[in-house]
């Protein structure tokens, strides 16, 4: 086998490198053919490979189609909903929908038929639309270029899709919430203070346009590191919400058996241990469904499904190849710090692992698909809206002791020693969010963006503003911001063992 | 500016920048949140309960040198009411082993503790230095490993105490924690973020500096001038877990918080239930009686392996078979005495680790 020798095609899954297989040359599916390419020491002919891949990825997406499981008997699939692609412009998501076209928009044939019977391309539709969902992070990076329009072309190639394109920075748009009919279609606005560990939060009638408030809200981010954390965020939320306006029953992503990995264990390293269900395959609802919209999402969750997960980046570049998928590709994030942020630090360790023990991206897949989260769900995490362990911030007082009550062991019950009334968004986060927003590294980074001042205090995503806005109609998690927001002085009094002499 | 002010009292300079959370704090300090975590730890947990014997795996590195200070300085303080003992192995290597030993005998003097010493040669018939001449420096940190979790379940046995307590750090349980999945070893994935484990018969062990971070045992010990012997064991640790040791300090690096968040990862989740079913039960090893996933344990494998000239019978499944298709088992080599835990008269049974009793 030679090199595929495709340009477009991310260099990690570029198949230069010395074939692997057991004993024989010959494709171990028809017998017949002479091997094209070697999947986990199996070889495969090109005939087999594409029945392969598409068996891979509709095993991994048609038994959750339908909003119940299968019984022992196959039934046709009538998702709920429409789809909602989530597409990135990488490798994994142009073959994602290279799939999704193939066996549910315009059926191919010669793919779709080779199973028999039950498969055969069907008049109706599994999902009467189909819309592609492209998030462009461009504005968060100066002199990043914007590859909207080339996007855009790409999914043109393909029929019948809808294209929508959203920036990152309308997560802080509230125009953009408002188009998702999630109520309150009225925003209070609010400012997280991100100097402080205890993220207290005001409300506040200023208010900035959406590219400035991401870039507020980004340059105060305590770590480098956090960066791409928060920016996978406030991607995934978009889509959510975009998968909720549009009525979609199913959310797909192009992640790959490799990527799932290199995500699996990033959100561990992050302490998101909890959340290792939701980075496979998670179910969402928006918090509140009251809004214009008719759709009834506190009945049907929408599923985020990740159908690529048993398909690594080497077999989605052979397919990209094979098809002449166009792979836009995507930009490289840059930022000051990046390259020693944990982010990028997994992915070096587990791509270089992978090499050297080249089963290690399959096995930790495995490892993570036989965990369960444990302990109780204490509500949804403000912020990224997946749940929240019971007991975070009690764990996190009594092992890693930050003030003098902690210390003295007074306050076993309340472990921060803020009163209930301090408004902040600390008991509404889950640990990984927290740790974003709080944990510092002990090197100083260059400022994000030159030139522009870091503010304290910062704009909030619209999510957490409507979360807000709403506090005073919902118990629970919300009494905490319930209580009057105090003076200046009420608060630095709250705080004085935490503030330091300036 | 003026000297910068410890966060947490106040009132003294500060002279130390935490590790595991950036805090600039003073010298008091850190000894007081030091000391603190870790009595937290014990009591959160309901480790001991008053009149427990607890040996202390001593080796006279820094970690089990700090944590028979800190032991000592809790059980004194908060009344734990522990009769503490200093449990060494003797692994047998030369030039290591011996100054290390050193150490730790003057521990014993230095905190008054009875000190237990039991040696590889003794239990097994075969030094380290003779292992890894025979089978070279591949593989011999798993002999190291096998041997020495039950040789210090022996020594205990032998003090009669109900626990033994490691020097284990935050730092080796994060990278554990990522070795196990990217191992996919799903049993001791469940069971290394636990702070007190029970095999059948065997005695509790727990690690109460889980959530300290190596630098900042390394610290304390400057500090309280503790003295210990420092050195990496002179034969080399496995590749693999090289790479996940250096790729966690890289995290640190980033981000401090990174090994007690790996550490709450691991905590935060649990092997399903049904996939619980279908994990091996543990046994009782036939030829010696230590707990075991096989009829014959790992540490009666590797030594059948070294007596009948295949180290490798231990580490490879293939290598066990094609030993197995050999014959059986000859009579004339050594084996491990059988093992059994002594039950003090009168003392009462082991506490359940799941449901521990609560400690004052
Ligand atoms: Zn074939
Ligand atoms: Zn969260
Ligand atoms: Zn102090
Ligand atoms: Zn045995």
């Amino acid at each position: 086998m030679s090199s595929c020798g495709n340009p477009a095609v991310e260099s990690d899954a570029l198949m230069t490198r010395k074939p692997k297989y057991d004993k024989s040359r010959t494709c171990v599916r028809c017998k017949e053919n002479t091997g094209n390419l070697v999947i986990r020491h199996a070889v495969y002919c090109k005939d087999c490979f594409f029945p392969l891949i598409t068996h891979r990825f509709r095993r991994s997406l048609e038994p959750f189609v339908n909003p119940k499981p299968d019984g022992p008997r196959r039934t046709a699939l009538k998702p709920t909903g429409d789809l909602l692609i989530g597409y990135s412009g990488g490798l994994g998501s142009a073959v994602l929908l290279d799939l999704v076209a193939r066996c549910y928009v315009t059926p191919d044939k010669s793919l779709v038929t080779a199973e028999g019977g039950r498969d055969h391309p069907r008049k109706d539709r599994v999902w009467k639309k189909v819309r592609v969902c492209y998030v462009e992070v461009c504005d968060a990076f100066p002199g990043m270029p914007d590859r909207t329009e080339e996007i855009r072309m790409a999914v043109n190639k393909y029929q019948d899709l809808e294209f929508i394109p959203l920036r990152i920075q309308d997560s802080f748009d509230p125009k953009f919430w408002k188009s998702t009919g999630v109520s309150p279609d009225q925003l209070l606005q609010y400012s997280l203070d991100l100097g402080t560990e205890d993220l207290l939060i005001a409300s506040t009638s200023t208010s900035s346009e959406p590219t400035a408030a991401l870039r507020a809200y980004l340059a105060a981010l305590p770590t480098p590191s956090a960066l791409p954390t928060i920016l996978k965020t406030l991607t995934r939320l978009l889509l959510l919400y975009t998968a909720y306006s549009t009525k979609s029953s199913h959310l797909v992503l192009g992640t790959s058996l490799t990527s799932l990995a290199v995500s699996l264990i990033t959100s561990i390293t992050q302490g998101g241990g909890f959340h290792v269900k939701e980075e496979t395959q998670e179910e969402w609802r928006p918090t509140y469904s009251t809004g214009t919209n008719d759709f009834q999402p506190s009945e049907l969750p929408i599923r985020i499904i990740r159908p690529l997960r048993d398909i690594g980046m080497k077999e989605c570049g052979a397919w990209a190849w094979w098809m002449d998928v166009k792979v836009v590709g995507r930009e490289k994030w840059v930022w000051p710090g990046a390259k020693s942020g944990i982010g990028s630090l997994t992915k070096d360790f587990i791509v270089g692992l992978e090499k050297d023990y080249p089963s290690t991206v399959s096995t930790i897949v495995r490892t993570c698909g036989k965990l369960a989260p444990k302990g109780e769900v204490d509500g949804r995490c403000i912020l990224c809206e997946r749940p929240i362990q019971e007991g975070i911030q009690e764990w996190h007082s009594r092992i890693s002791i930050r003030s003098r009550a902690d210390l003295t062991g007074k306050s076993e019950s309340a472990p921060r020693s803020i009163s209930r009334a301090q408004p902040s968004l600390t008991s509404l986060l889950c640990y990984t969010c927290h740790t974003t927003l709080t944990s510092r590294s002990s090197r100083s980074a260059p400022p994000l963006y030159p030139g522009l001042s870091v503010e304290k205090k910062v704009p909030l995503p619209v999510w957490i503003d409507a979360r807000l806005s709403e506090n005073s109609l919902h118990a629970g998690h919300n009494e905490v911001i319930t209580g009057h927001f105090l003076t200046e002085g009420e608060k630095r009094d709250a705080l004085k063992y935490y503030l330091l002499d300036d | 500016m003026a000297h910068r002010l410890c966060v947490l009292c106040e009132t003294s300079k500060a002279i130390v920048k935490r590790p595991k959370t950036g805090q600039q704090i003073c010298k008091e300090c850190f000894f007081n949140v030091f000391e603190t975590e870790v009595h937290n730890t014990i009591s959160q947990a309901s480790l001991f309960k008053p009149g427990d014997r607890v040996a202390i795996g001593a080796s006279g590195g820094k970690d089990s040198t700090v944590l028979a200070y800190v032991m000592k300085t809790l059980n004194d303080r908060y009344n734990y009411g522990l009769n503490l003992f200093l449990l060494s192995i003797d692994e047998g290597i030369t030039g290591y082993r011996d100054d290390s030993l050193e150490t730790v005998k003057r521990n014993q003097e230095q905190y008054d503790m009875p000190l237990k010493i039991l040696s590889y040669d003794e239990l097994y018939g075969w030094t380290m230095d003779s292992i890894v001449q025979q089978i070279g420096k591949k593989n011999n940190c798993t002999f190291c490993g096998v041997f020495r979790r039950q040789a210090l379940d022996r020594g205990a046995a032998m003090l009669n105490v109900d626990h033994i307590v490691t020097g284990h750090n935050a730092d080796d349980i994060a990278e554990t924690v990522l070795m196990n999945i990217m191992r996919g070893d799903i049993a001791r994935l469940g069971r290394c973020t636990m702070i007190c484990t029970q095999g059948e018969d065997t005695i509790k062990r727990s690690k109460p500096f889980k959530y300290a971070y190596e630098k900042e045992i390394v610290m304390y010990a400057y500090f309280k001038k503790l003295d210990y012997f420092s050195t990496e064991c002179i034969y080399s640790p496995e590749a693999y877990r090289g790479h996940a040791r250096a790729f966690l300090k890289d995290l640190e690096a980033a981000r401090p918080s990174a090994i007690i968040d790996i550490i709450h990862s691991g905590e935060a989740f649990e092997i399903k239930e049904d996939i619980k079913a279908t994990q091996k039960v543990q046994q009782t090893c036939k030829r010696c009686g230590y707990m075991s996933s096989n009829e014959l344990c790992k540490a009666c494998t590797l030594l059948e392996g070294l007596e009948r000239g295949m180290a490798n019978a231990g580490i490879t499944d293939r290598a066990r078979k094609k030993m197995d298709a050999e014959g059986p088992t000859p009579q004339n080599i050594r084996t491990i005495p059988f093992f059994q835990t002594s039950t003090r008269p009168g003392s009462p049974q082991p506490n359940n680790v799941e449901n521990p009793q609560v400690t004052s």
